[in-house]
């Protein structure tokens, strides 16, 4: 009976310690980096160097650009964040969620089409003048990220439609929810073709790259980074610039990036 | 309360295919249940181990397995659309399939707990009133985990609405074909100036919802009361 009545606060006393416990002891100079999916590999590689050489740790995020704006607009605790698009880096910026002055574009990329490796679709074309009937057949998937919220679906269906097909391969469209998935379903084989970034195409070991699409047929692709409003730290400001700096531009275009010519 | 079309259509579609997924899912449900209800068997830890794997992993893992086992490349896939005719990937099939898998521990478990407590002395008294094994199954036993059985085409029926990962992760969102409405809210959710459509597909879950919760109650208490006196 007496252990029964003492329960309670014996419970309660055991969730305080471990709340307390296990609260992060927000050290200042440890660094949250929010990426879209695309950067996936290139930014682990980075963080690894950063930290290789003495610098604090840094933690990665990555999901689609829209997904990690959203959560920082809730109050995600990201210092700094990488977006595929300009678009979701200005709805951040219009909701003065970002420090202005430390937007600038890291890097670029291609789109390019991708088939699986060894199969017939994986033949070398140029996707401005393909036979995309012929490339589909009867009832093959397109793989791409839905255009409704995926940067990389966005830049696939513009470049579509300015080749003027986008009618003809709608029906054959298969939306992914970030750019990885629509490579995962190539990787698969489960879609004969999907659409994604030059760098996707470059880490997998099971895909080809068909052709690229020609760069008028769809906005530039740029990635915009920004260090989120009110996490403006020197620690922050100081792995911003291990990524801006030639150091890190060698290791983007390591994995395929296109790194503009920077001022500084 | 408007819909666009495609609001309505993603409606109908989890309405459909969250009914297939529990119809398609009762039958085996209630043999694993049986069987771990009443049979001894060798590996039946392993087995009912099994039974419950898709409710303890990732609903990401679960959609990965199904693409790999069932996709048009997969073993399982190849087995259906060579025998049946039947192909899952990137179809509403495939999502029905995702739902029934992730719902089906839910549908055991409750399907089970009714068994368990049901008195095996009442199926034997009609055993020994001369009632078959089969007669007995159909007549006395399931009758009485009626509640059970419905308990957990609900709760399936439930998870199966709000089936997400899985579905992504194996089917896409195909609208029309397998954008689901857990799949348009993260659509609208993600779009900029989406939070209007999102408010409407988040009320139309919440009152699906509520509508099968109060179905459910009422059909137990229908039963409870013919039955119960």
């Amino acid at each position: 009976m007496r252990l029964v009545s003492c329960l309670p606060q014996t419970l309660l006393a055991l969730v305080t310690a471990a709340l307390l416990t296990s609260a992060p002891a927000r050290a200042e100079d440890e660094i949250t980096l929010f990426a879209a999916a695309s950067m996936t590999d290139a930014m682990t590689d980075l963080a690894a160097a950063y930290s290789a050489a003495g610098h604090p740790s840094v933690k990665l995020a990555f999901a689609s650009s829209s997904t990690l704006a959203k959560q920082i607009e809730n109050g995600a605790p990201a210092d700094l964040y990488i977006s595929a698009d300009l678009k979701w880096m200005d709805y951040l910026a219009e909701r003065q969620l970002i420090v202005a002055e430390t937007r600038s574009n890291l890097a670029g990329n291609a789109l390019v089409l991708i088939a699986p490796l060894g199969s017939a679709q994986a033949a070398a074309a140029d996707p401005a003048t393909l036979d995309w009937a012929a490339l589909l057949g009867a009832d093959g998937k397109l793989a791409i990220g839905d255009p409704a919220h995926v940067p990389a679906g966005r830049y696939a269906k513009a470049a579509l439609d300015f080749l003027g097909v986008w009618q003809l391969v709608e029906s054959h469209a298969v939306f992914a929810g970030d750019v990885r998935a629509a490579l995962t379903f190539v990787e698969t084989d489960e879609a004969v073709a999907g659409i994604v970034y030059a760098t996707d195409a470059a880490i997998s070991a099971r895909v080809a790259v068909v052709g690229s699409f020609p760069t008028a047929s769809h906005e530039p692709i740029v990635y915009p980074i920004a260090v989120v409003a009110e996490h403006d730290r020197p620690a922050v400001r100081a792995f911003l610039d291990f990524l801006l700096s030639g150091e890190g531009a060698r290791i983007l275009q390591h994995y395929g990036f296109v790194v503009p010519a920077r001022s500084s | 309360m408007l819909l666009s079309p495609d609001e309505l259509e993603a409606f109908l579609l989890s309405l459909r295919v969250a009914s297939i997924a529990v119809l398609v899912g009762l039958p085996p449900a209630i043999f694993c249940a049986y069987a771990l209800a009443r049979w001894r068997f060798p590996g039946k830890l392993l087995f009912d181990a099994l039974v419950h794997l898709p409710l303890v992993l990732p609903p990401v893992v679960v959609g990965y397995l199904l693409l790999v086992l069932f996709g048009r490349q997969g073993p399982l896939g190849q087995f259906f659309s060579d025998w049946l005719g039947l192909t899952f990937a990137f179809s509403w099939r495939g999502a029905v399939l995702a739902a029934a898998i992730m719902g089906f521990p839910f549908q055991v478990r409750a399907i089970r707990l009714s068994l368990e407590a049901l008195d095996p002395g009442i199926e034997a008294a009609a055993r020994t009133l001369g009632a078959g094994r089969l007669d007995v199954l159909v007549s006395v036993t399931l009758p009485l985990i009626l509640p059970g059985i419905l308990a957990g085409a609900l709760l399936c029926f439930a998870g199966a609405v709000g089936e997400f990962g899985a579905t992504i992760t194996f089917v896409a969102s195909i609208p029309g074909e397998t954008q689901t409405l857990p799949l348009a809210i993260f659509r609208a959710v993600q779009s900029p100036g989406g939070e209007a459509a999102a408010a409407r597909l988040v009320l139309l879950s919440v009152g699906l919802a509520l509508v099968a919760l109060a179905a459910s109650e009422l059909l137990a208490r229908r039963w409870k009361r013919r039955f119960l006196g």
